[in-house]
């Protein structure tokens, strides 16, 4: 049973259609990351979903019913951008949040306190929002965000503004969320999360869906055609016959092959001149993938 | 209506909690009390009255002046005779008035004709008060002179000439009679429109910038995917209605304890002795949620359309414009509060929250005009309702850029 699915959405605003004809399903206990370059129409598809606008054609279902907004007491969204009261403070602000999702006051102040634990905020929580960093404040979204237990999480660029530990809590605590059987769907430009963290994708461009599915299926359907060689020594062998493109990162190279180039010719003339510590034939990225959907151009 | 009571109590806290409360909470009282020490002060003052010099070359003129200016009690000045004056002693008097030693000269030629004529020479251009008494006195002190000339006896010229001051009474609303007190409606009137006037505006564009920064910090997207856009301004104003009714309730506290020291009882006396009704203690309260309901729904939904602060600027003569015409009508309503310009702005849904109250403190209003002033509010919120709450669904979702009329008028099609 999908938790949420667009069947056929499309959004128009003025001269501009914003999304057109979308269809996309996710599952319970599913990660699903929504991508796409600036503009592509993420922010308008989630904000369909929210709620927040309305479709002019198309169907939206939350948890098997069609939309209806005392469904969203099981959904926890968090945008892009901060939306928390500057002048309140911490503790006050994940309360209210966890009220107006349908928590008593003492419930959403006990399961405050405990996120704040485990989110390692519990100091900021007598603090007034304005006076905490861009990261804390982010860790905070991220609590009013799960408050109220949702079984849909809606999450918009989730790791804005996080260090690389934080970023590593807050991706356990979406494992283990996910573990737990919550159907959570993100929108990012960092491919590398995505590719870690997702089952499903759909990318987006110009209002349309250009490439969906499960990821690694996705993956599957393009060439073995890229290589990651670690080597010490001549870098010559780069400019190959064999080799299209190369980035070289001191002694980590990452090559596209031409389309009928050869692997095994070109391990043969590096080792001929470098020693080769690591030589590996692989999928493309996550982000290569991405920027030959959408074009070199995207801002992504 | 849960999230409608949660989102009140949040914006009411906040708000209490603000600076801007704090601030006006005290302020407006402090502006009110400076009005009265000013009044009191001014009253004082004309207890004291002027210090003025009488020159004239006619010596009986002059001393029946002298006599009749020393009589006006309100006046109450103090006079200096010099007659028959000499050039040299109007040139010492008049260095006397530069040097600020007397308040004024008055100076009284006869010609060999028997015409008189006279002059005011004081520091001060705009001395209309003491000009107004002092031709009182003159003229009265010449009618006294030709009629003392003409053989009339001066306590019989005093007898003809006896002033009547006409007293002045009001007839309330059941039925009976009682003393007007003297320039105390006007301070009343200037007091009732500035403690409706100050937190309607005050919270009403408080209101508009928190708007316009929830909108631009985004969290409207937050509020948004868990309650309606009606709801979340419906909160607000609640929240915000009851924060400007916990300051009037504060005010009207400290007013009711203040009201019973011996300092108030010193200062609220005379002139300045200021009643209040029970029609207009029970009507107070409703005009203040009538006029804070118009414009902070009018300006939620024009605050949404807006990127920045500087942006409802241009709105801000929707704000400015019935206040300027309110009090532009307070001469008009102390004069004759039944006229028809009176009567037009306490009706008229924009100027009536601060109109009306101050003309129930100078006449009885009938009741129909209550009525239809308070039902005109209403219609008036009910329009402005439906219009700002289209403009708010649409515009708190809109960033980038200020919205222009033909989109504004998308926005209400669209909704």
């Amino acid at each position: 049973m999908p938790v949420v699915q667009l069947a056929g959405v499309t959004k128009a605003y003025e001269n501009k259609i914003a999304v057109s004809d979308l269809s996309l399903s996710i599952e319970a206990g599913q990660m699903f990351g929504l991508l796409g370059p600036n503009g592509a129409g993420k922010t308008s598809s989630i904000r369909m979903m929210m709620g927040i606008t309305v479709p002019d054609s198309g169907s939206i279902t939350l948890f098997d019913k069609p939309f209806a907004r005392n469904s969203l007491e099981r959904v926890g969204y968090l945008p892009e951008e901060r939306g928390l009261y500057k002048k309140m403070k911490v503790l006050d602000q994940l309360i209210f949040f966890g009220q107006l999702h349908g928590l008593t006051g003492d419930e959403a102040q006990k399961r405050a306190v405990a996120w704040a634990r485990r989110m390692e905020i519990s100091g900021a929580l007598p603090k007034r929002t304005e006076e905490l960093s861009k990261g804390m404040q982010q860790k905070i979204q991220f609590i009013a965000t799960l408050l109220h237990d949702p079984n849909l999480i809606v999450m918009d660029e989730p790791f804005s503004g996080l260090d690389p530990v934080n970023a590593v809590l807050v991706e356990q605590t979406l494992l283990e969320l996910k573990s737990q059987g919550k159907a959570i769907l993100f929108s990012t430009h960092r491919m590398d999360q995505v590719e870690k963290l997702c089952d499903s994708i759909c990318l987006i461009n110009n209002g349309e869906a250009v490439l969906e599915g499960n990821l690694r299926q996705i993956k599957a359907r393009y060439e073995r055609n890229h290589v990651i060689v670690e080597f010490e020594g001549n870098p010559a062998f780069l400019s190959s016959n064999e080799v299209a493109q190369a980035k070289n990162f001191s002694g980590h190279a990452e090559i596209t092959l031409k389309p009928n180039g050869d692997a095994q010719k070109l391990l043969h003339e590096a080792a001929a001149i470098a020693t080769i510590f690591r030589f590996e034939l692989v999928e493309p990225s996550l982000e290569e993938i991405f920027i030959q959907t959408v074009g070199v151009n995207a801002d992504a | 209506m849960r999230n409608i009571l949660l989102i009140a109590r949040r914006e009411y806290l906040e708000q209490i909690h603000g600076r801007a409360f704090m601030f006006s909470t005290v302020l407006v009282p402090l502006l009110i009390v400076a009005l009265l020490g000013w009044g009191a002060m001014t009253d004082r003052k004309a207890v004291a009255g002027k210090h003025v010099a009488v020159a004239a070359d006619n010596a009986e003129i002059a001393s029946r002046v002298r006599y009749e200016m020393l009589n006006d009690k309100d006046a109450n000045f103090t006079v200096e005779l010099v007659a028959p004056a000499t050039q040299q002693d109007i040139a010492a008097l008049l260095k006397q008035v530069h040097e600020k030693a007397i308040d004024g000269l008055l100076s009284i030629n006869t010609s060999s004709n028997g015409a008189v004529t006279a002059t005011y020479t004081s520091l001060s251009t705009g001395d209309f008060a003491n000009v107004g008494g002092l031709q009182n006195a003159l003229n009265r002190g010449l009618i006294d002179e030709r009629m003392i000339v003409k053989g009339i006896k001066p306590t019989d010229a005093d007898e003809l000439l006896k002033r009547v001051k006409i007293e002045t009474l009001q007839l309330n609303q059941q039925g009976e009679t009682e003393q007007s007190k003297g320039v105390s409606p006007f301070y009343k009137a200037v007091m009732m429109a500035f403690l409706l006037s100050m937190p309607i505006m005050l919270y009403g564009l408080d209101m508009a910038r928190a708007i316009i920064e929830e909108k631009t910090s985004r969290i409207f997207e937050v509020m948004l995917s868990i309650t309606r856009a009606d709801d979340l301004l419906a909160g607000k104003l609640v929240g915000v209605g009851a924060v400007g009714l916990t300051q009037i309730a504060i005010w009207m506290t400290g007013a009711t304890l203040l009201l019973g020291t011996s300092l108030a009882a010193n200062v609220l006396t005379g002139n300045l002795s200021i009643h209040f009704s029970l029609m207009e203690g029970l009507f107070f309260p409703v005009y203040f949620v009538l006029g804070f309901a118009l414009f902070s729904t009018l300006f939620s939904g024009l605050a949404a359309t807006c990127e920045t602060s500087q942006d409802l600027q241009k709105f801000m003569p929707l704000a400015i414009v019935p206040l300027y015409l309110s009090m532009g009508i307070l001469p008009v309503l102390l004069k004759d509060p039944n006229s028809i310009w009176a009567i037009a702005a306490s009706l008229f849904p924009l100027t009536a929250p601060y109109v009306m109250l101050p003309r129930m403190g100078l006449e009885s209003v009938p009741l129909w005009q209550l009525a239809a002033s308070i039902g005109l509010l209403i219609l008036a919120i009910w329009a402005t309702l439906w219009f700002s709450s289209r403009l708010y669904r649409v515009g708190i979702l809109m960033y980038g850029k200020r919205a222009t009329l033909p989109e504004l008028l998308r926005w209400l099609r669209y909704s």
